[in-house]
């Protein structure tokens, strides 16, 4: 630390960008929260950057290339706590739906060439299956509200607590009507991990686990027997499951093409 | 002497982008400009999945325009399964087009482009000497991403758009407020216009340039059915693969694309070009006023015509909620769909630029096939045009420090291809 200001580094692997965005989208709050910090990298933000050790290192995107890889094992080492930020980061992001493909398929289906050109390491790794993770915070993007809880705790030098229940839990709290009992939609709000309010139930729209499972509890046979009761067919049931948690050791075992 | 120019990382522009030029003495032997933001393969994660979900898929290919993927995968889509949509569905999509413009432009031209002009590396470093600046521009920022919210459940990946509308309709409360925000936020929006118009613009890439834009009808808008170019020339959507030739290079995962065989620019110098004449308000002053400054052949000048498009978008999307509000909201629900068996191609305008989805059905509504072109990739190829131009005549000069230069023609697009570390260097090979 200098001063009182934590060193700290945003880095990106292979993603959308949204949930640095979403940092950069609490405009109200911004330059407050950045004066609380010494920045050394955020580059979706600043062309400055200064290599050196960090406190606390926040990766969003997933492990998909050989540079991801490589440059992920140096933040490692290179940082005391290191953050996982996002579903691509905690759990591969929707790319890593099609775990379990063939990558040079996969090259000829999109880039119409069967030549690795992008050094992609033919499946879409969560940060954690690469390096020791720390924390991490889930979402797609992630809540800023949670973020913001959790960078404070850092800073004090505080253990974070994260959510360990279902976004159902949410849906009863702000007294949402459910989804799968009131309209047979596909909700996949009994396995997802909550913190975001639920807010797609609030806004009518099913959950589709963009938080990722609630990891070693979440019932996904039970999901599963559910939504096929409801009449849902097996295989779209399976996609929607598959879309935020392909890795997730229950779902993976769901895999059907 | 042969040497290698190289900015390998280019900051503040949204994904992971290089710049590598190849010089011999004073000539530019070979121009990339890399992209190599892993492939994610988004079009095939799609196939097999129903209609319903793609709207909330093709949202996650870019954080800063979820929203034109989400409006043009759901135009798409109904044209494939033979569903129209009503009044109040079409002002709604044209309001969340209008907002991530207003987000977009405000986050590109304060917090991307602005600390290049004014000699800082971001734009929270250049609080204390202009702070009025940056918290104006956030304010805009922060009006845009509200309207999105409202609209869609957040500001990135929103969860209320799907074929057939709009999960949840704002409330006439929750627009009045909304118009009043935006009413705030037009100071950020016409200080913009005042920045980049006053800001020395480098005339170091010009060169003559084709363009290509949505057609949008009479009024200033973002979608359409057909497509304007420069030459003269107008199709129909439909005629997407003929506008935009995609070849995929070694160097790139963003495919390039050439109009019988030249580059092309897409964005919103391109639409301003094309159809400045729509404007409206503030807006048609400002253009008229500012034109000599517009330099169509200097794609630097992108970026005012990007603030001429905010004072747009701003007062526009006021006055869709005005229009909105006087017919009264229906808080109805979504039109009902049917799956069928279908292809549709729909064209909507991102921020930066035409954006094309397109779908193929199976009678059961599951995506067999899809195919989405990005503005990026359609810009690569006229950025790389530039670049080229920009090295030479800098070099010829006897100019040494290439890197800003260069820079600065890649953010004038805005390019979008998901950010990294940043390190410029000059690699003598000899």
């Amino acid at each position: 630390m200098t001063g009182n200001k934590i060193k700290v580094g945003f880095y990106s692997l292979t993603g959308c960008a949204g949930d640095f965005l979403n940092i950069l989208n609490m405009e109200d709050k911004l330059l407050e929260v950045f004066k609380l910090l010494d920045v050394v990298e955020f580059a979706l933000a600043s062309s400055k950057v200064v290599h050196e050790k960090v406190d606390v290192a926040f990766i969003e995107g997933s492990v998909t290339t050989q540079k991801d890889l490589e440059v992920l094992k140096k933040i490692r080492e290179n940082c005391n706590v290191l953050v996982a930020l996002g579903n691509c980061a905690v759990w591969g992001g929707v790319q890593a739906e099609l775990t379990g493909l063939d990558a040079k398929d996969l090259m000829k289906s999109v880039y119409n060439t069967t030549e690795n050109y992008y050094s992609f390491l033919g499946e879409h790794k969560a940060v954690s299956e690469v390096v020791k993770v720390d924390y991490e915070l889930p979402g797609c993007p992630i809540e800023v509200e949670e973020f913001l809880e959790l960078l404070i705790d850092v800073i004090r030098g505080v253990i974070p607590e994260f959510k360990d229940y279902p976004v159902c839990v949410e849906c009863k709290i702000r007294e949402i009507p459910c989804l799968i009992v009131e309209r047979g939609e596909a909700c996949l709000g009994p396995i997802t991990v909550g913190g975001c309010k639920a807010r797609c139930p609030y806004y009518n729209a099913p959950c589709i686990g963009c938080r990722g499972p609630v990891k070693e509890e979440a019932n996904v046979a039970g999901e599963l027997s559910m939504l096929l009761e409801k009449g849902w067919k097996k295989q779209e049931v399976i996609n929607r499951l598959r879309l935020f948690a392909a890795r997730y050791k229950d779902i993976a075992k769901l895999l059907e093409r | 002497m042969v040497r290698e120019i190289v900015v390998e990382h280019v900051a503040r522009i949204e994904g992971h982008g290089a710049i590598k030029v190849l010089v011999d003495g004073d000539k530019v032997k070979e121009v990339k400009f890399e992209v190599f933001e892993g492939p994610r393969f988004i079009e095939r994660i799609l196939v097999g999945r129903t209609y319903y979900e793609v709207p909330d898929i093709v949202a996650r290919i870019c954080s800063i325009c979820p929203d034109p993927h989400q409006v043009a995968a759901v135009r798409a889509l109904e044209k494939a399964l033979g569903v129209a949509v009503d009044w109040q569905i079409e002002m709604l999509r044209e309001l969340q087009l209008l907002a991530d413009v207003i987000s977009s432009h405000a986050l590109h031209l304060y917090l991307l482009a602005l600390p290049d002009y004014l000699g800082y590396p971001d734009a929270l470093s250049m609080v204390d000497k202009y702070g009025r600046e940056v918290k104006l521009g956030l304010q805009l920022k922060r009006a845009g991403n509200t309207l999105k919210e409202l609209l869609t459940g957040r500001s990135i990946h929103g969860c209320t758009v799907k074929p057939g509308g709009y999960t949840k309709v704002p409330s006439p409360s929750e627009l009045e407020k909304l118009a009043d925000m935006l009413r705030q936020s037009m100071e950020g929006a016409v200080l913009a216009v005042k920045l980049f118009s006053s800001l020395k613009c480098p005339d170091f890439a010009r060169d003559e340039n084709m363009f290509m834009a949505v057609d949008p009808g009479s009024v200033y808008g973002f979608s359409g059915n057909h497509i304007l170019v420069s030459t003269g020339e107008r199709y129909p959507v439909e005629d997407y693969k003929k506008l935009t030739n995609e070849v995929t290079v070694p160097h790139s995962t963003a495919k390039h694309s050439y109009y019988n065989g030249k580059s092309f620019m897409v964005g919103a110098l391109a639409r301003i070009a094309l159809n400045g004449k729509k404007l409206k308000g503030q807006a048609v002053d400002m253009l008229r006023e500012l034109e000599p400054k517009l330099d169509l052949a200097n794609p630097l000048t992108n970026n005012l015509a990007q603030a001429i498009e905010a004072v747009y978008a701003v007062e526009r999307a006021i006055e869709v909620i005005d229009e909105l509000l006087d017919k009264g909201l229906k808080q109805e629900v979504m039109i009902e769909i049917k799956p069928k068996k279908g292809i549709g191609v729909s064209a909507v305008e991102a921020p930066r630029g035409i954006l094309y989805h397109c779908y193929e059905l199976d009678d059961e509504g599951r995506v067999v096939k899809a195919d989405i072109i990005t503005p990026t990739a359609q810009n690569v190829a006229n950025i790389e045009k530039y670049i080229k131009i920009t090295a030479e005549r800098l070099l010829l000069k006897g100019e040494e420090k290439l890197e800003l230069p260069l820079e600065l023609v890649v953010r004038a697009y805005d390019p979008c291809i998901s950010c990294s570390a940043h390190l410029v260097k000059v690699v003598k090979l000899r």
